[in-house]
């Protein structure tokens, strides 16, 4: 293969698609899309502030508590405002359908609320336009209508002949217009990985790590853009006309972008069900009362319990313990129900997994889903970003409660009648109680999660580029 | 007539033909079957509150019969939305927005908006319904079978045969046209019928509003189709012009539009409710006894004869309960704001709508499967009636420190209730006849410029 004929083939084909005019409808139709989905993006993340602004208002107000019984504050309890990755201004990923903010409170996990999703009008289930998406949908069609008549519209006038004659390498010919076509998706992409890489110049909350996330991004947007350009003209090669060869890239678009994705995670979602609200809390409430209930001063478990505590510390009234007993009793009880309720929620999120693989393993044969799930893991907008989140917000909740737990055993009196402890914590304790942080999945963990999509991707590309090469030794000029 | 079928067979043995339809009823039948799981799983859940609502009174009744007060803090009192056999067609927000609201008659705001558990990514792909198959599928089968039908002809050269050979050529593109039509809208009745079948559905109103809108949304891509074939380009224009206009009415204007509404009302009202309605009730442990048992009263001025609480005493029901729903009552402003803006934004979605077919579409069988927004807020706003209800016939026996036998718990059975919705003929219809109108319109001036 020789690089200067390859470079002219390629040069050649870039200068033919800037000839016609439907090339500037193209960027003009990209830049209007670009223009819109930024400031969308921009936008969404400007929530933010509301949430940073709520979560100070929640501590402000938790701080401004007087002197009280630590029950009344467990109670009290605070909430976590989930907050947006700073890529995510890219890729919207599932944000639009996970909840946003919950109300941490001792012995109840309450759901997270508040999604964008449950105040839509059923206009959100159409999509949402985001620079990723419209990389991932738009520019693949692009790339295909740019692209299908490469090779066979050469071989219908017979300039495929004449090239050929002239020397070229069916090699040099497939792989310079691949190489053409690359070049002007990668050009497609451009304004919006500059798009992206201005907005988060300008953003303050950018860290090292979310540069090393977006290089990710901007290779595995890059390899896909590759791949696709490989394979038009692979079906343009294969195409015994160029109506023919459209009509099969513009069906796989359909079939790969738009019907596999939602059926098979629709087939994922149909055979593993998972149970409702009221069948989740049921089922634990259930857990927890076979335990024993701690409201019922005959229930075996927790009279074993008490006659165990006195017994060690050689008394026989809960009034007489160097501790308060009621404390006690709740730090038990919160272990035991935030233990039962851990697990089953664990369950539930496996079985949300097992929803989600069909579609995640899939990613193998359809390099569009593998993109998709790549560039939402790395944006931090994916299911997992979202888990961790949820995981931080009930880790915090029990910290809160069991510390509440910890300053009613310590401080409040056992005896109504001892006078020497009150029945009040001073508030300088609410404020040692640091506020909820939350801090997103690493790095490395968002790419783990992502494992099979990669090497989609990866292998894609060296399918792409063996497909051509398998074409070049089969072609025919006619 | 024998023409005609001869048209018929011969489009019938087209591998695109086969190809569509086995597609699309291939899907539609997979889509049924998730709606009817869909079904089953809401009633399942209704049925399951029913039955664990009577156990889970008797069972608090016997821990706590000495102390209503203490009782009615644990109790929870469902109210069940009846979900329509629609539903199975249109699952819409049904997914997200529960059916069942499980109360206790403490503050209500901190409960009333409990989102179901969901799988985000399931719901980020979208549900495979028969509504998904019409508003998505059904045009891209129009599209693949008309977008080459003159065009076809022009470039085989048969076009010129059947311009010299007959008169009524237009005609004969017209009749080409009705048998895609033919087999298309028999594949939609079928899939209706499957539905019916397997979901339950009852032949009323909505259901034939449902399959009126269906037939009219199809129609539109026709009249769509069309308007392109009268343009008389290439087949390759063809096709990427149908696909660019498919493009548009289905992904880029609502997705547009959903970010420009998401944009313009945002809501930070939500957070302030949750934080204002928590703040408001538990404020009151640390303020005046009186002052707040006097708002109260101010709300609800009958139960008055029952006088003010003690400064010291610790903790009286009468007092707790005025808390409690003082934390509704200071948060009431933010609730309606968010309310508003919830209410606005469908508003504006709906006014959008009217223009642009698909989105009209999708809302219709929405409203019409009762799982669309305003469903849901009638269903809130029920939920808050319920709740005041409840808690106005259990107040005054909390108050005069009933026993729990002193409350007829039998009439705390899971309360149904359904909203109808209600959606005009000309709602309806206008936007389909009007969008169809015009495009049939620029389809003969163009065939008469074209052609002349």
């Amino acid at each position: 293969m020789k690089k200067r004929t390859l470079l002219i083939i390629a040069k050649q084909f870039c200068a033919s698609v800037f000839k016609s005019k439907a090339i500037y409808l193209l960027v003009l139709t990209l830049v209007v899309l670009l223009v819109i989905a930024a400031r969308s993006g921009v936008a969404y993340y400007d929530q933010n502030h509301y949430r940073i602004d709520h979560q100070q208002m929640a501590r402000e107000s938790w701080e401004g508590n007087p002197d009280k019984h630590p029950h009344r504050m467990a109670h009290f309890g605070t909430f976590a405002f989930r907050l947006k990755h700073p890529l995510s201004i890219f890729d919207f990923g599932v944000e639009s359908f996970t909840g946003n903010a919950v109300f941490l409170e001792a012995h109840k996990q309450n759901v997270v609320n508040f999604s964008e999703a449950s105040f839509s009008t059923g206009l959100l289930r159409f999509g949402e336009l985001s620079m990723a998406m419209v990389l991932q949908t738009i520019l693949p069609l692009i790339i295909f209508f740019i692209g299908y008549s490469a090779i066979v519209a050469d071989r219908e006038n017979g300039t495929l002949k004449i090239l050929l004659t002239q020397g070229a390498k069916w090699k040099e010919i497939l792989f310079g217009k691949a190489l053409g076509l690359s070049a002007i998706s990668l050009l497609f992409c451009l304004p919006f990985l500059g798009t992206i890489t201005f907005i988060l110049l300008t953003e303050e909350h950018v860290v090292q790590d979310d540069w090393m996330r977006f290089a990710i991004i901007v290779i595995a947007y890059s390899l896909v853009c590759f791949i696709l350009s490989f394979i038009t003209i692979y079906v343009s090669l294969k195409s015994d006309s160029s109506k023919n060869a459209l009509v099969k890239l513009l069906g796989l678009w359909l079939l790969m972008v738009i019907l596999v994705p939602r059926t098979s995670q629709a087939i994922g979602a149909y055979f593993y069900e998972t149970p409702s609200k009221v069948e989740f809390r049921a089922a634990i409430e259930q857990d927890v009362l076979k335990y024993g209930d701690s409201h019922d001063i005959n229930d075996p478990f927790f009279k074993a319990l008490k006659d165990s505590v006195l017994q060690a510390n050689h008394v026989k009234t809960v009034e007489e313990l160097p501790f308060n007993y009621g404390g006690f009793l709740m730090s038990k009880g919160e272990r035991i129900s935030a233990n039962i309720y851990g697990e089953h929620h664990k369950q539930l999120l496996d079985q949300y997994r097992k929803q989600n693989q069909l579609t995640q393993w899939l990613a193998i044969i359809n390099p569009f889903l593998a993109l998709k799930n790549l560039s939402m893991s790395v944006s931090g907008t994916d299911f997992e970003s979202y888990v961790h989140f949820q995981e931080q917000a009930e880790d915090y909740r029990y910290k809160l409660a069991q510390k509440m737990n910890s300053l009613q055993m310590k401080y409040i009196t056992p005896n109504p009648n001892d006078k020497t402890k009150g029945s009040q914590v001073s508030r300088d304790q609410w404020k040692s109680f640091s506020d909820f942080q939350y801090t997103q999945l690493t790095t490395e963990a968002a790419i783990l999660n992502v494992k099979v999509s990669i090497i989609s991707i990866l292998s894609w590309f060296i399918f792409s580029i063996a497909l051509l090469v398998y074409g070049a030794k089969k072609a025919t000029a006619i | 007539m024998s023409l005609y079928l001869l048209m018929f067979r011969q489009f019938v043995r087209t591998r695109i033909c086969q190809l569509g339809l086995s597609m699309v009823l291939v899907l539609g039948i997979i889509s049924i079957f998730i709606g009817k799981q869909f079904l089953d799983k809401q009633r399942a859940t209704a049925a399951q509150v029913a039955e664990t609502q009577q156990e889970h009174i008797k069972r608090n009744v016997d821990l706590h019969k000495d102390d209503l007060g203490l009782l009615l803090y644990y109790l929870k009192f469902a109210v069940v939305n009846d979900v329509s056999p629609l539903a199975g067609l249109s699952i819409g927000q049904k997914d997200i927005n529960p059916s069942v609201q499980n109360v206790t008659i403490l503050a209500l705001e901190g409960q009333k908006y409990d989102a179901d558990l969901v799988n985000p990514a399931t719901l980020l792909f979208g549900n495979l319904d028969l509504s998904f198959l019409i508003v998505y599928v059904f045009p891209l089968l129009v599209i693949a079978f008309n977008y080459n039908l003159l065009s076809e002809e022009e470039e085989g050269g048969t076009w010129k045969m059947v311009s010299v050979m007959s008169v009524h050529r237009w005609r004969h593109l017209f009749t080409k046209m009705s048998v895609r039509a033919v087999l298309l809208f028999g594949v939609l009745i079928i899939l209706f019928i499957i539905a019916a079948g397997i979901l339950g559905i009852e032949y009323n109103l909505a259901f034939s509003k449902i399959i009126l809108t269906s037939m009219l949304y199809i129609a539109f891509w026709f009249a769509i189709v069309a308007f392109i074939i009268s343009l008389r380009r290439s087949s390759n224009f063809n096709a990427v012009a149908l696909l660019f206009c498919w493009l548009i009415f289905l992904i880029l204007i609502p997705a547009v539009l959903n970010n420009v509404i998401v944009n313009k009302y945002p809501m930070p009202e939500a957070f302030t409710t949750m934080i204002k309605q928590r703040d408001g009730y538990h404020e009151k442990w640390d303020t005046n006894k009186r002052e707040t048992v006097e708002k109260f009263y101010k709300q609800y001025p009958q139960f008055s004869s029952y006088g003010f609480p003690s400064e010291a005493s610790k903790l009286q029901w009468l007092w707790y309960y005025a808390m409690q729903n003082l934390g509704d009552v200071e948060s009431k402003e933010e609730s309606a704001l968010l309310e508003a803006k919830v209410l606005k934004r469908d508003d504006v979605s709906q006014t959008w709508s009217m223009l642009v077919p698909s989105l009209h579409a999708q809302l219709i069988f929405n409203s019409l499967a009762g799982t669309g927004m305003e469903n849901y807020l009638d269903f809130l706003n029920y939920t808050e009636q319920f709740h005041e209800k409840t808690r106005l016939y259990l107040y005054p026996k909390i108050f005069s420190y009933n026993k729990a036998e002193g409350v007829d718990w039998d009439r705390f059975k899971p309360e149904h209730v359904s909203f109808e919705a209600h959606i005009t003929w000309s709602h309806l219809l206008l936007p389909f006849i009007g969008a169809i109108f015009l495009l049939v319109c620029a389809t003969l001036i163009s065939f008469r410029y074209f052609n002349s």
